[in-house]
């Protein structure tokens, strides 16, 4: 099996270690190595954050190098640009379309009338720089849809997992959903993964290499 | 200390898990399933990262694995309390991060010489690149300088077994062993197998009663220093054997020398190079197995040092050289290949093994650094800050406003509102270490012309800020001390403190801060709400104005924490909303509050997010226009 690393970001807040956690623990359902770094220092406090991740035989460290990673997971579309060094050219951009403005650029907003928003298609101008791939998901709407919005993480995992290239299937991630999730949370999070794996079927599978849908 | 939790994990029933079997865990649980694997019996701890999640995971489960533990109040006192259980001849362990390694090291040193009965670990955990904390310092220095052998895992797997080694070694040699990790290692989770938990029931034993054992001084410490020269000798000899000492062969003239976190890195940049040095993975590097590394580079033309922070291996390398191959070229930090700062990762390996080999790396890393520098440009940085409903923001917001206009110098401390000198508030003029805020006010206010204030969490206050305030109080210092009472240990992760709130059953007594503050001498104790956004500036202002001594206890508890007892207890929070229509764009509500639910929409106006609100209603009463108030019409 080849290794797939894939860079999670996201704000302090929005269930980024979750989201590790239940990748990791299906990789233990699924008798395949998985090791996580978690890069957040500080950035609990609605901070930038960010795990590495890797899935595979021949890894040791969490850490992915400069321009070689599989994918970045975004949880916030701004979080997707912040670590864009570390994505492969034509890697695969899984990402939230929800922008959290950070006090800094609502600082600078109301000192200088004439700055704007950095808004998301600017974001998607620039990453596409990077790659043509670019999955971007409305997981608010979609985790509302599913009857929980704390649900937005589990949305864009549900995403991620059409990719063929990621070595963890539908059944093991929602093993781990069960497990790791509040028993009273647990049909929405599911819910609430088929809802972006659906999407993601539907709005990206043309032009990406995905898996099978499954029954 | 200062640093941030590593998020709530869900893997505590794996790590009290029967065994054997598989778990995917983090290196901090892995450690305290080590422990238990090895039947630990009593546990001593502070939280900090990247440490804190041993302290959390040892709170949970203590109880159901019939131990003793406590969170301490400072790491001084943990690794006594946890070495007073090992020279009753019971198995004990503390944990800390590098900077608490300092606040420890004075009985630190002392129980180097004494020695111990029962096996006593102590995990600390350096932090390249300073992600949590003050500093980079490299804490490896602290093992040869108090002869006390040091052990350095590069995973999770790795980790469990080298603290389970540690208490055998630990009895072997009669000594404190050090667990030592990096940040990576610490928060770094993976499959990890477990072993057949076999926990024996918690039982007193009888003192050894041997007058003076435990006791070094004068006499007695030439006599432990005997002995521990000659403990020294034979581990380095245990070391020499020691599996977790090991050669990975390879081809060529070349070998590389690392541990830890640089031992991954090393493998994966050979892997990713193509190229297959020779390389010797230290686990032990205290005392360094001397003739092990002697045999490793006798051979070779070349070797290279993959090590974070100081040169420690490598000018040991250079001196066990000039003995067996004076001719060796070593690349490290000599040459400039490697730094002595930051962290390392797979890449900045590579570069180094890339030019020692004459190989090119897969990608041109800095040119795709050089364009992910471009396209993020004009990116808005999001600096770790304030939660909403953070009580820290309304007393600093108040403190501020009483100040406005009186030019003053802020001396603060570790916790939280460390992140005040941060953007976008910049505010703050000194902060050295935990309870320094107290000692560098007294100092400041003989020497400045400007009046003084001090900031301390009541954490930070509990662990080293006593000693400040009995000094103040005994020298009349002349300054205002402001201490951010959240009710617990917010920035590790919210843990409970001699401050915090006492749930039903629990075996500690809280202490109030205004009884410990009168009983140390302070005449002038005032205690105001940091939420009341109208009284608190005014009452802070006319406090300010007062000659002397003066504190202030700003009280409300962590947003966090009482986020999670408001959920517990099934009360709803009621987010604020703004009346977009009413809105004036004043922007009282941004401009000196900076609280991450609010921003401005596409007309301009301030607009609150209802998914990240807190409803403390902080910005609604800085509202000129009375525009901002809890949403549905609720009450707060």
């Amino acid at each position: 099996m080849t290794t797939f690393s894939v860079l999670l970001s996201g704000v302090g807040g929005q269930g980024l270690v979750l989201l590790s956690n239940i990748i990791g623990e299906a990789g233990a359902i699924a008798g395949k190595k998985v090791v996580t770094g978690e890069q957040h220092g500080l950035s609990q406090r609605s901070g930038s954050i960010s795990i590495h991740l890797k899935v595979g035989e021949n890894i040791r460290a969490p850490l992915i190098p400069i321009g070689s990673g599989d994918a970045i997971l975004s949880l916030e579309a701004m979080e997707a640009l912040r670590y864009i060094e570390y994505l492969k050219d034509g890697g695969v951009v899984v990402m939230n379309r929800r922008i959290m403005r950070p006090v800094t650029e609502t600082g600078e907003m109301v000192k200088d009338k004439n700055r704007k928003h950095m808004e998301l298609e600017d974001i998607e101008t620039r990453l596409k720089q990077v790659t043509p791939h670019i999955m971007v998901l409305d997981a608010l709407e979609l985790a509302k849809d599913a009857g929980n919005p704390l649900t937005e993480n589990v949305v864009i995992l549900g995403a991620l997992s059409v990719l063929e290239a990621f070595p963890l299937g539908p059944e093991e991630l929602k093993a781990a959903i069960g497990k790791l999730v509040p028993p009273k949370a647990r049909d929405a999070n599911i819910k609430a993964f088929e809802l972006g794996m659906k999407a993601a079927h539907e709005r990206f599978c043309k032009d990406l290499a995905c898996k099978g849908i499954p029954k | 200390m200062s640093g941030c939790e590593g998020g709530s994990r869900m893997s505590r029933s794996d790590v009290v898990a029967k065994g054997p079997g598989k778990a995917f865990m983090m290196a901090n649980e892995a450690m305290v399933r080590g422990a238990l694997e090895a039947d630990v019996k009593l546990y001593a701890g502070y939280p900090g990262s990247p440490t804190s999640e041993i302290l959390d995971t040892f709170y949970e489960i203590h109880k159901e694995m019939d131990m003793r533990m406590e969170i301490s109040t400072n790491e001084k006192v943990a690794i006594e309390t946890a070495a007073a259980a090992a020279f009753a001849g019971l198995r004990s362990m503390t944990s800390m991060k590098s900077v608490g390694l300092n606040v420890a090291s004075d009985s630190f040193f002392s129980i180097g010489y004494v020695g111990v009965k029962g096996g006593f670990v102590m995990v600390f955990a350096d932090d390249p690149y300073a992600h949590s904390s003050k500093s980079e310092q490299d804490g490896r220095l602290y093992a040869p300088a108090a002869y006390i052998p040091m052990l350095e895992p590069s995973d999770p797997t790795e980790a469990k077994a080298m603290v389970k080694q540690a208490f055998d070694l630990s009895e072997k040699f009669g000594t404190l062993v050090i667990v030592r990790t990096v940040t990576r290692v610490n928060h770094q989770s993976g499959i990890v197998e477990l072993e057949p938990l076999k926990r024996t029931p918690f039982a007193k034993v009888k003192w050894p009663h041997e007058p003076t054992r435990f006791i070094t001084l004068a006499d007695k410490a030439r006599a432990f220093k005997k002995i521990i020269l000659e403990r020294t000798v034979k581990l380095e000899e245990e070391f020499e054997r020691s599996p977790l000492n090991r050669v990975e062969k390879g081809e060529g003239d070349t070998g590389i020398i690392t541990a830890s976190a640089a031992y991954n890195y090393s493998v994966e940049a050979s892997e990713l190079l193509g190229i297959r040095p020779h390389i010797l993975k230290l686990g032990t590097t205290f005392p360094l197995p001397k003739k092990l590394i002697s045999d490793f580079i006798r051979p070779f033309k070349r070797v290279v040092l993959v090590e974070e922070l100081s040169p420690y291996m490598e000018n040991a390398v250079k001196a066990i050289a000039k003995d067996v191959n004076p001719a060796i070229e070593i690349i490290g930090k000599g040459t400039g290949h490697f730094s002595e700062s930051l962290e390392y990762n797979t890449n900045i390996v590579a570069v180094v093994l890339a030019s020692v080999f004459g190989k090119r790396t897969p990608v041109d890393y800095s040119a795709v650094l050089e364009r992910a520098e471009k396209l993020k440009e004009g990116l808005p940085v999001r600096p770790p800050t304030f939660c909403p409903g953070c009580p820290h923001r309304g007393t600093l917001y108040s403190l501020r406003k009483a100040l406005r206009g009186v030019k003053h110098v802020v001396a603060t401390d570790i916790g939280c509102y460390s992140m005040s000198p941060l953007a976008p508030l910049h505010y703050g003029d000194t902060m050295l270490s935990m309870g320094a805020s107290l000692g560098v006010a007294e100092g400041l206010q003989y020497c400045v012309e400007e009046p003084v204030v001090a900031l301390i969490g009541d954490s930070t206050f509990m662990h080293a800020g006593l000693p400040g305030l009995v000094n103040a109080v005994w020298h009349k210092g002349n300054f205002k001390l402001f201490i951010l009472d959240n009710s617990v240990t917010a920035m590790t992760g919210q843990q409970q403190n001699p401050n915090s709130p006492i749930h039903e059953g629990a075996d500690e007594q809280k202490l109030m801060l205004e009884d410990i503050v009168k009983g140390l001498g302070v005449k002038d104790i005032t205690i105001v709400d940091p939420y009341d956004m109208k009284a608190t500036p005014v009452k802070m202002k006319e406090i300010l104005t007062r000659p002397g001594l003066s504190v202030v206890i700003s009280r409300r508890e962590c947003a966090l924490y009482g986020d999670r007892n408001k959920r517990r207890k099934g009360q709803a929070i009621i987010p604020n909303e703004v009346d977009a229509a009413a809105c004036k764009r004043i922007y009282a509500c941004v401009r000196e509050f900076h609280c991450p639910s609010i921003s401005v929409d596409a007309n301009r106006k301030a607009t609150i997010s209802k998914e990240l609100c807190d409803g403390c209603n902080e910005c609604g009463q800085l509202c000129p226009a009375n525009v901002i108030k809890p949403s549905g019409g609720g009450q707060k």
